[in-house]
C-alpha cells in the first residue's frame, strides 16, 4: 500500500518549502508540455495499476460466482463440445485460449461456485483476464490526454478508475466483463489515436488506427451484445467528423467520398468480417455433441459429432407410407408424441393423449398415410407416392395405431385452441384425422423433404395449425408439452420439421448435401442466441437490480460467500458518489452556459475557446455514459450490477476531466498567497483522498478472511455506510 | 462552419445571428418601399402573403414591456390566423403600417367567424360515425369492458382498471343521461344488448369526439403553415379511413384520448403565434385550453403522457428561441417561464386528482375484482369486506385470531395444513419433513392463525388485554392444528436460497424450535404503535435468523396443491414481505360460559374505524394502477406487433353475427395506410437530401420554406415517433389500434407531403403543366381512397349480412383473417 501514495507525496508533501525547483515541475505538469513528465507519469500510473490488480491475483483458490459458467465455456473449447449461451463467443474463446496455453486440460467441471481448484491450472486464465482488465487504466489515461491535452485531467480520470474497488474486483477474475471493459475502452482508445492523426489522413498510423478500432470494435460487440453501444459511440464520432468534413467546402466531394470509405472500410467491413471470423473459428472448434444441441435445428445436430443425426443417411423426401418423427421447429421444440393413455376427465374429450416430448423414444413414431386409404406394406410394389406442398395426409402413431385428430373442444391448458388427440382403432378414424401438409415458402407441388422443410399441418375441418409450445402438461400428462391446435395459423409454433424418416423403397441419402453451410449455421445460432437472451426475464417475485440503483451503488453483489474468504463487488463511494456530483454539476453548468449563448452575453473569446474544448470533451464523455447506462431501462432482461461498469469508466473520466477543470480555475478565484499553493494541496488532497479510500475498502476486493481472528474489530465493519450493503 | 456561409451569401434571412446588423442596415427609404409593399399584400387574397404581413403588424408589439410601447396595446391588434413561427421569422423591420391596419377596428368589438371548412368537416365526418351508430346490437370488442365500467358505475360499485378513468367517465354520463341503470351483464363479445342499455347514447360519445379530431386536424395543419386544400386533404384522408371509423363507431376509447391531445397540441401552436402579445386573454385561455385538453388525453389513458411530452417539447422549444431573443429582460424571461411552469403543472395535476375524486366519491361500494386493493382500501368500501369486518376488533391482542394477507402483489393469505413437506425433493434436497407454510389464494379455515405472547401458555384473550405492540416478539400458531410458525437454516422447496418456513413438528432430531417473531410495525404511527387489524402493515421478522416472513411468488409443485410458497428472505425491504391482519376476532374458549362472557365483552370494545381519506385511496390506487401487471392474454389470436402495423398486415376481428357473416373487422383503408407509409418515408428521405445538400450550402428551399418543412418534421415526425417507438419496449399483447394516435400523425404528415410535392414540381421546377397532372393523379388516388372505403364498408358497419364469397373477396391479404361461418 506504500506504493498508493507514492504519487500523492510527490505532489502534496511540500506544499511551501524549497521550491521553484518543485514549481516548475508543477508548472510543467499543469501545463502539460514536456514530454518526460508526461512518460513519467504515465509511467506511474501503469505501475500502480500492475500492482493492485495483481495483488493477490491467486486468491481465492476456489471458483468464484460465475467463474463456475465462464470456466465451464472454457474447458468446452478445449474438449471441443458443443455448447449454447446467450452471449457470443469471443470472449470465452479467449478464456478458453488463455486456458489451453497455460496448460489447462479442460478437465476440471466447474459445478457450482466455492469449488475447489486444488490442482487445477486455473491461473493462466486468471491472469490473463486480470491483465486484460488491468489495461483500463492506462487506456483512460490516453483517452483523457487526447481529449483534453491536459495531463492533470489525464491523471485524474486513471486514478479515479484505478482506486475504484468495484473495478478491481471485477476484473480478478475469469469473467466476461474484464474482457469486454478492455474492448470498450481500446476502441474508445483507437478512436481517440485515430483522430489524433486527423492532420495525417490516409497515413500509415491513420490507417492501422482506423484498423486498430476497427477489431477491437469486432471484439467488443463479440464478447456480449452490450458492446453494441461502443459502437454507436464510435458510429457518432465519426458521424460527426464526416459531417464536418463535408461540410468544409474546401473538400471536394471526392474527398469526402474517400473518407467516407475508409471509415466504412475500417469501422463496418472490418468489424463484421472479424465478427464472423470468430463464428467460424467459434463452429469449427466445437465440432462434438455437447449438451446445448438441443436448442438446434435437426439439420444443425447432423453436423456434430456423437449426435444421433451424425452422418446418418435416410430417404430424403417423404412418401406415403413412410415412419416418421415430428419435431416442433421452434427453439428447443420437442418430438410429436403419443402413448397409451387418455386426457383426464375435465380436459376435454377422454381420447388419447398427444404431447410433444425431448427425447428420443419408440412413441414418436409416425406413419404417413393418403387422407382417404390405408398404405400397403413396404414389401408391395405398389407405385411410390411422394407426398407434395398441399397434399391431405393423415398421421398415424405406429405403436398404438391411432391416428392425429382434432377436434372443437377447449386444450387443456391453452383454453383458445382446439384440442388434438389420438383417435381410432388400428388406423381407421373420421374424417376429422385429415391435416393439409403446407410447407412454408414452398412452391405448388414441391415435394416434402426431410429435416430441411419446415412444414405445417393444417387441420381440414376446423382450420387450424397443429401448435406446440413450452408450456406443460400437468402431472396426467407426465408434464409433458402441451400439443394443441391453434386457430392463428400464422404463430411461429405452428412450424414442424421431419427429423427421421425411414421408407426402404425409396434410396437413402445422406445429409451431407444438405449440411448447413457456414452462414446457415451463422444465422441460426444469432436466432437461438436473440431467443435464448429475450427469454432471459425475471420470475414473479423474483428480486433483480434496477438500473437507478447501480450509479449510487446502492447494493453489490456477493462474489464469493465462502466462510474465511468474502468478496464483495462494490464501488468505491466516494468515487461513484463522487462522479454523480460532478456529473450533476457539469449538466448544470452546461445548461447555464447554454442559456447565457442563447442571451448572446459577451464573453471573452479565448476563455469561450477554451471552455468549449472542455466542454466537447465532457460532452462526448457524457454521451459515453448515458449510451451505455439509459438503454437498461428499457431492457426487459434480467440485469445485474456489474452491468454498469462500463458507464462508470465514461462517468469516471468525465469527473476527472471536470475535476482537473475546476482545480485550474479555483486559484484565480483565491487571494494572491493562498492561490499559489492551493492547486497544489488540491491536487494532493484529492488524489491521497482517493488511495486512502481504496486501502479503506481494499479488503472487499482482495478478500476478508473472516474467520482469521480479529476479525470482528476489522475496519470494514465500520465502513457500512448503507444498510444495503450486505458484507 | 454554418454561420461563416450564410455571411458569405449574405442573406439577410439568417435568423437571429445578424438580426441587429440588419436592422441597422437598412436604411430609411428601404424600409418605407417594404411598408408600402406590405400594405399591398395585405389587401391581397393569397395567404403567403397575409403571413408576412400579419406577422410584420404583430412584431411591432414586441419589445421591453417596461418601457413604453410606441405602438398601441395589443388588445387593438389585428385578427389574424397566420402562422407564423415567430423564433424563426426575422424580427420587424418597420412600424409604420400598424397604425392604419388597427383604425380599421373599432376598440370593443365582438366578431363571430364561422370556418364553414371546420363545420363542413365535421359534419361529413358525423354523419358518417352516427350512421346506424345502433347496429350492431350487440358487444363489440372491448366494449365489453367499458360498457361494463359503465354500467358499474351507475351502480357505484367499484372496480379497478390499470386506465385512468376520464374516457369511461364521459361514457357513462352519456349513458346516465340516456338512463342506463346499469342492470346488464357484459359476458362476452357478440353477446346482445338488451333495450334497456341506450347502446346509441354510449356510442355518441367516442363518435362526437371522434368528428371533433376532423376540424381539429385541419386547423392543426393550417397552424403548421400548410394550405387549407392541405388541412382538409388530412381531414378527408381521415374520414375515409375504415379503422378510424370503426374505432370511432363504438365504446372504445381512442377516439377520445386522440381529440384531446390534438385539440391541446392545436391549442399550443395558437399560442406560439402569441408570442407578442403575452399575458393578453387570447395568450392565457390557448395556454390553459392547451394544459387542460392534453392532460385531459392523459386522464383518458396513460399513453396520452407522449401527446403531453410532445406539447411540452413543442412549448420548450418556443420558450427556448424567447431566451435568444435580447428585447425580452431576464426578469421576465424568469416570470414567462413561471407562468407557464404554473400553468402547465396546476391544471393537469388538478384534473388528474379531480377525475379520480370523482371516480372514488362515485364508487363506494365494493365490488367484484376489489381483492386486489389492500384491506384497508376494501374495508372503506360498502359491502363486501367491510361487512365482514365491520364488528371485529381492532386491536391485535394476545390470543388474538387473525388471518393474515399478503398486503401488495398477489391476494393470499398465510396458509398451513396438517400435511408435511416431503422428506426429498425432486432435485434431491432434502427438506425439514415439517408441516407445510403455503400462501392460499381463496378463504379457507385453515387461514386463521392464533397470536400469543411467547410467555403466556394460555390462547385465550386475558382480563386486562394485553395489547401487540411494534417491536414485540411474538409466536404464531396455526389455528386448526396448533403448530407454531417456525423458520430455520434449511433450504424452502423452491427458492433454495431462501430458508424454509414449516410449522414446528417435535421430531426430536437436535432442530429446536424457532418460533419467535419480531413485530415490524410500518405505519406506527398511525396506531400509536399499536398493531391493528387492516390498518397496520407489518413485517415479521424471524428471531434467530433476523429474516422476515416472505411471499415468494412462486408455486409448490403438486405435494403443496400448487399454492404459494412462503419463504423467509435476509432481504427485509421489499414489498413481498409486508402483511396485515384481515379477518380477527378474539379466541373464545370451548367453555361454553366463557364464551358468552367473551361475546359480552366484546360489545364493550371500539368497533369504530377510521375511513380511508381521499388521498389515501388515491395513493394506493395509483399504485397499484402502476405497478399491478394486469392479466396478460398472450398470443392473442389478432394480437400483432408494431412492425405489422406499418403495412397493415393484422387486423382484428371486433364482432360477428351469431347466425349470419355479418362482422366487424377492424382493418384500415389499405390504400391510405401505405401511402402514409411512403409519405413518411418520403419526408425523411427529401430531409436528408436537402441537409446534406444544405451542408454543402446549397439551398434548394427559400428559408422559410425550409422553416415550414422542419417545423412539419418536428411536430408531426416527431408526433409519429413518440407515439409508435414506445411501443417496441411494452411488454404486453399489442392491437392495431393501439398505431391509432401515431397513425393520425402520419395522416397529416402525407398530407404535407402531398402539398409539399405540389410545391416542388410548380415552384422549384417551375413546371405548371406538371403541377396540373400531378393534381390530377392526387385526384384519382383520392378516388381510390373512396373506391377502398366503400368496398370494405359492410366490414366496417358490420350492418350487412355477408356471402361466404364477398367475405373471402375481401382477405386481400393472405394474414387478414376474416370469419366465416362454416355451413
Amino acid at each position: 500500500m506504500a506504493e498508493d501514495s507514492a504519487k500523492s507525496t510527490k505532489s502534496s508533501a511540500m506544499g511551501g518549502k524549497n521550491l521553484p525547483e518543485f514549481d516548475k515541475l508543477i508548472m510543467s505538469y499543469r501545463r502539460s508540455d514536456s514530454p518526460s513528465m508526461w512518460w513519467a507519469i504515465f509511467g506511474v500510473v501503469c505501475v500502480l495499476t500492475a500492482a493492485t490488480r495483481f495483488y493477490k491475483v491467486t486468491e481465492p483458490e476456489h471458483v468464484v460466482w460465475d467463474e463456475t459458467h465462464f470456466g465451464k465455456f472454457g474447458s468446452w473449447y478445449i474438449n471441443r463440445t458443443f455448447f449454447f449461451d446467450v452471449h457470443p463467443p469471443l470472449g470465452k474463446m479467449m478464456i478458453g485460449a488463455m486456458g489451453y496455453l497455460t496448460g489447462y486440460d479442460g478437465a476440471f467441471p466447474f459445478v457450482k461456485p466455492g469449488d475447489s481448484y486444488e490442482g487445477v491450472n486455473y491461473l493462466g486464465m486468471r491472469v490473463g483476464c486480470t491483465a486484460l482488465g488491468a489495461m483500463l487504466v492506462p487506456f483512460a489515461f490516453i483517452i483523457v490526454w487526447q481529449m483534453t491535452r491536459s495531463l492533470p485531467a489525464a491523471v485524474l480520470g486513471s486514478s479515479l478508475i484505478l482506486f475504484d474497488i468495484g473495478l478491481l474486483t471485477l476484473n480478478q477474475y475469469i469473467l466476461l466483463d474484464p474482457i469486454l471493459l478492455f474492448f470498450i475502452m481500446a476502441s474508445v482508445t483507437g478512436l481517440v489515436m485515430f483522430q489524433a492523426q486527423k492532420d495525417r489522413p490516409f497515413g500509415k498510423a491513420w490507417w492501422s488506427w482506423l484498423c486498430f478500432t476497427g477489431v477491437m470494435l469486432s471484439g467488443a460487440i463479440s464478447t456480449k451484445f452490450v458492446g453494441l453501444f461502443v459502437i454507436l459511440y464510435v458510429g457518432l464520432h465519426i458521424i460527426k467528423e464526416l459531417w464536418d468534413l463535408y461540410g468544409d467546402l474546401n473538400n471536394s466531394l471526392l474527398y469526402v467520398v474517400k473518407h467516407f470509405m475508409a471509415r466504412a472500410l475500417g469501422l463496418i467491413v472490418l468489424p463484421i468480417f472479424m465478427y464472423c471470423v470468430y463464428f467460424y473459428i467459434h463452429l469449427t472448434v466445437l465440432c462434438k455433441s455437447g449438451n446445448g444441441d438441443g436448442f438446434y435445428s435437426s439439420a444443425f445436430q447432423s453436423q456434430l459429432e456423437g449426435n444421433s443425426l451424425y452422418n446418418a443417411s435416410m430417404p430424403l423426401e417423404l412418401a406415403i407410407g413412410a415412419e416418421v418423427t415430428l419435431k416442433n421447429a421452434r427453439t428447443g421444440g420437442g418430438y410429436l408424441h403419443s402413448h397409451i393413455h387418455l386426457y383426464p376427465e375435465g380436459a376435454g374429450a377422454r381420447q388419447q393423449q398427444m404431447t410433444t416430448y425431448s427425447h428420443k423414444d419408440f412413441n414418436n413414431r409416425w406413419l404417413v398415410k393418403k387422407w382417404n386409404e390405408e398404405p400397403g406394406d413396404w414389401e408391395d410394389d405398389d407405385p411410390i407416392e411422394l407426398v407434395k406442398n398441399g397434399d391431405l395426409v393423415r398421421l398415424e402413431h405406429v405403436p398404438t395405431g391411432r391416428n392425429v385428430h382434432s377436434h372443437r373442444e377447449q386444450a387443456p391448458v391453452t383454453k383458445r385452441h382446439h384440442q388434438v388427440t389420438g383417435y381410432g382403432e388400428n388406423g381407421i378414424g373420421d374424417i376429422n384425422d385429415v391435416w393439409r401438409i403446407e410447407i412454408i415458402n414452398g412452391g405448388e407441388g414441391e415435394v416434402v423433404k426431410t429435416v430441411v422443410h419446415k412444414i405445417r399441418f393444417v387441420h381440414h375441418l376446423v382450420g387450424c395449425c397443429l401448435h406446440s409450445h413450452n408450456k406443460q402438461l400437468p402431472k396426467w400428462g407426465f408434464e409433458q408439452m402441451e400439443v394443441s391446435c391453434n386457430p392463428n395459423v400464422h404463430d411461429a409454433n405452428n412450424l414442424w420439421n421431419i427429423e427421421d424418416n425411414q421408407f426402404p423403397k425409396l434410396p437413402n441419402g445422406s445429409f451431407e448435401i444438405y449440411a448447413p453451410g457456414f452462414l446457415e449455421k451463422f444465422m441460426e445460432s444469432h436466432t437461438v442466441m436473440f431467443q435464448g437472451n429475450a427469454g432471459l426475464k425475471p420470475k414473479e417475485g423474483e428480486l433483480t437490480s434496477q438500473p437507478w440503483q447501480w450509479p449510487i451503488n446502492f447494493k453489490g453483489q456477493w462474489f464469493s460467500a465462502i466462510e474465511g474468504f468474502k468478496v464483495y463487488l462494490l464501488g468505491n463511494p466516494l468515487i461513484w458518489w463522487g462522479n454523480l456530483v460532478i456529473m450533476a454539476a457539469f449538466v448544470f453548468v452546461y445548461f447555464i452556459n447554454a442559456c447565457k449563448t442563447q442571451r448572446g452575453y459577451p464573453e471573452d473569446p479565448q476563455i469561450k475557446a477554451q471552455r468549449e474544448a472542455t466542454f466537447a470533451a465532457c460532452g462526448w464523455l457524457l454521451i459515453g455514459w448515458a449510451l451505455h447506462y439509459l438503454p437498461f431501462y428499457v431492457m426487459g432482461r434480467i440485469l445485474y450490477f456489474h452491468h454498469y461498469f462500463p458507464a462508470l469508466l465514461f462517468s469516471s473520466m468525465l469527473t476527472g476531466v471536470v475535476l482537473a477543470y475546476i482545480l485550474e480555475s479555483i486559484p484565480s478565484l483565491l487571494p494572491g498567497i493562498i492561490a499559489q499553493s492551493a492547486y497544489h494541496w488540491l491536487t494532493g488532497m484529492i488524489i491521497s483522498t482517493l488511495a486512502y479510500s481504496f486501502y479503506l475498502f481494499s479488503p472487499l476486493a482482495y478478500g476478508m478472511h473472516n474467520l482469521e481472528p480479529g476479525f470482528e474489530n476489522h475496519t470494514i465493519h465500520s465502513l457500512k455506510w448503507l444498510d444495503t450493503w450486505e458484507f | 462552419m454554418e454561420t461563416e456561409v450564410r455571411n458569405r451569401k449574405g442573406t439577410n434571412k439568417s435568423p437571429k445571428v445578424n438580426r441587429k446588423q440588419d436592422v441597422q442596415d437598412l436604411s430609411d427609404d428601404e424600409m418605407l418601399k417594404k411598408s408600402i409593399q406590405k400594405l399591398k399584400e395585405i389587401n391581397d387574397t393569397d395567404r403567403d402573403s397575409v403571413i408576412i404581413s400579419g406577422d410584420t403588424v404583430v412584431r411591432n408589439y414586441t419589445g421591453d414591456g417596461e418601457s413604453a410601447p410606441d405602438t398601441p396595446p395589443p388588445e387593438m391588434a389585428a385578427e389574424d390566423d397566420a402562422p407564423i413561427k415567430p423564433s424563426t421569422q426575422a424580427i420587424s423591420h418597420s412600424s409604420v403600417p400598424t397604425d392604419t391596419l388597427s383604425k380599421d377596428k373599432p376598440p370593443l368589438e365582438l366578431s363571430l367567424r364561422l370556418d364553414g371548412m371546420s363545420i363542413s368537416l365535421f359534419l361529413l365526418a358525423f354523419i358518417t360515425r352516427v350512421w346506424r351508430l345502433e347496429s350492431p346490437r350487440g358487444i363489440v370488442f372491448d366494449e365489453l369492458h367499458y360498457g361494463k365500467y359503465a354500467g358499474l358505475y351507475m351502480q357505484n360499485t367499484f372496480f379497478f382498471d390499470s386506465q385512468p378513468p376520464l374516457g369511461k367517465q364521459l361514457v357513462s354520463l352519456a349513458a346516465y343521461i340516456a338512463g342506463f341503470d346499469g342492470n346488464f351483464k357484459f359476458d362476452r363479445i357478440g353477446s346482445p344488448y338488451d333495450s334497456l342499455v341506450p347502446v346509441a347514447a354510449m356510442r355518441m360519445v367516442p363518435a362526437f369526439f371522434g368528428s371533433l379530431m376532423m376540424p381539429t386536424i385541419y386547423n392543426l395543419l393550417v397552424e403548421l403553415g400548410l394550405s387549407h386544400y392541405a388541412g382538409a386533404l388530412a381531414a378527408f384522408l381521415m374520414i375515409f379511413d375504415n379503422a378510424l371509423l370503426a374505432q370511432s363507431r363504438f365504446i372504445l376509447m381512442e377516439s377520445i384520448f386522440m381529440f384531446f391531445g390534438l385539440f391541446g397540441l392545436l391549442c399550443i401552436l395558437k399560442f406560439r403565434r402569441l408570442y407578442d402579445r403575452p399575458y393578453s386573454l387570447p395568450w392565457f385561455s390557448c395556454l390553459c385550453v392547451a394544459a387542460l385538453s392534453l392532460s385531459a388525453a392523459v386522464c383518458v389513458r396513460y399513453f396520452g403522457l407522449f401527446t403531453f411530452a410532445l406539447g411540452c417539447g413543442i412549448l420548450a422549444k418556443d420558450f427556448w428561441g424567447m431566451v435568444g431573443d435580447r428585447s425580452v429582460s431576464d426578469r421576465q424571461l424568469l416570470g414567462h417561464f413561471f407562468t407557464r411552469a404554473a400553468i402547465f403543472c396546476t391544471i393537469p395535476l388538478s384534473l388528474y386528482i379531480g377525475t379520480f375524486y370523482v371516480h372514488l366519491s362515485l364508487l363506494y361500494k365494493a365490488g367484484p375484482n376489489d381483492n386486489i386493493m389492500t384491506s384497508a382500501f376494501q374495508a372503506s368500501l360498502e359491502g363486501g369486506l367491510q361487512a365482514i369486518i365491520a364488528n371485529q376488533p381492532v386491536q391485535v391482542v394476545h390470543g388474538s385470531q387473525i388471518t393474515l394477507r399478503h398486503t401488495h402483489g398477489r391476494t393470499c393469505w398465510l396458509h398451513s395444513h396438517d400435511i408435511m413437506y416431503p422428506v426429498k425433493y425432486a432435485d434431491g434436497r432434502g427438506s425439514s419433513h415439517q408441516q407445510q407454510v403455503t400462501c392460499y389464494s381463496y378463504k379457507d379455515v385453515n387461514n386463521w392463525w392464533i397470536v400469543k405472547k411467547p410467555e403466556n401458555e394460555e390462547l385465550v384473550v386475558g382480563e386486562p388485554m394485553e395489547p401487540i405492540k411494534n417491536g414485540d416478539i411474538i409466536q404464531i400458531v396455526h389455528g386448526l392444528t396448533s403448530r407454531a410458525l417456525n423458520s430455520h437454516d434449511v433450504a424452502a422447496a423452491v427458492s433454495p436460497h431462501n430458508q424454509e418456513v414449516a410449522c414446528y413438528v417435535d421430531y426430536n432430531v437436535s432442530m429446536p424450535a424457532q418460533n419467535l417473531w419480531h413485530v415490524e410495525i410500518l405505519n406506527p404511527e398511525l396506531t400509536d404503535g399499536m398493531w391493528h387489524a387492516v390498518e397496520s402493515q407489518v413485517r415479521l421478522i424471524h428471531v434467530n435468523s433476523t429474516q422476515a416472513l416472505k411471499f415468494s411468488g412462486r408455486q409448490l409443485p403438486d405435494w403443496g396443491f400448487r399454492q404459494h410458497e412462503i419463504v423467509s428472505d435476509k432481504v427485509i425491504d421489499q414489498e413481498d414481505t409486508v402483511w396485515n391482519v384481515e379477518e380477527h376476532r378474539y379466541t373464545r374458549t370451548e367453555d361454553k360460559k366463557e364464551r358468552e362472557r367473551e361475546m359480552i365483552r366484546q360489545e364493550m370494545i371500539p368497533t369504530e374505524r377510521k375511513n380511508l381519506t381521499f388521498w389515501n385511496k388515491l395513493y394506493e390506487l395509483q399504485y397499484k394502477m402502476i405497478f399491478n401487471n394486469q392479466e396478460n392474454v398472450a398470443g392473442h389470436m389478432y394480437a400483432s406487433d408494431p412492425l405489422d402495423w406499418l403495412t397493415l398486415k393484422r387486423g382484428v376481428a371486433y364482432w360477428i353475427s351469431t347466425n349470419s357473416n355479418a362482422q366487424v373487422h377492424f382493418l384500415g383503408n389499405i390504400v391510405t395506410w401505405l401511402s402514409g407509409t411512403i409519405g413518411l418515408v418520403g419526408y425523411l428521405g427529401l430531409f436528408i437530401v436537402y441537409l446534406l445538400r444544405r451542408q454543402r450550402a446549397c439551398y434548394d428551399l427559400s428559408e422559410a420554406v425550409w422553416d415550414k418543412y422542419c417545423t412539419i418534421g418536428e411536430v408531426l415526425c416527431v408526433g409519429f415517433a413518440i407515439h409508435y417507438f414506445p411501443y417496441f419496449l411494452v411488454d404486453r399483447t399489442l392491437f392495431l389500434h393501439h398505431y391509432m394516435p401515431a397513425y393520425i400523425f402520419k395522416l397529416c404528415l402525407l398530407a404535407a407531403m402531398v402539398e409539399h410535392g405540389h410545391y416542388l414540381l410548380s415552384n422549384y421546377l417551375g413546371a405548371p403543366r406538371l403541377a396540373q397532372a400531378y393534381l390530377l393523379i392526387v385526384g384519382l388516388w383520392m378516388c381510390s381512397i373512396l373506391y377502398v372505403f366503400a368496398y370494405f364498408i359492410p366490414v366496417t358497419y358490420g350492418t350487412s349480412e355477408l356471402t361466404s364469397e364477398q367475405v373471402l373477396s375481401m382477405a386481400w391479404k393472405e394474414t387478414w383473417d376474416l370469419i366465416i361461418h362454416k355451413q
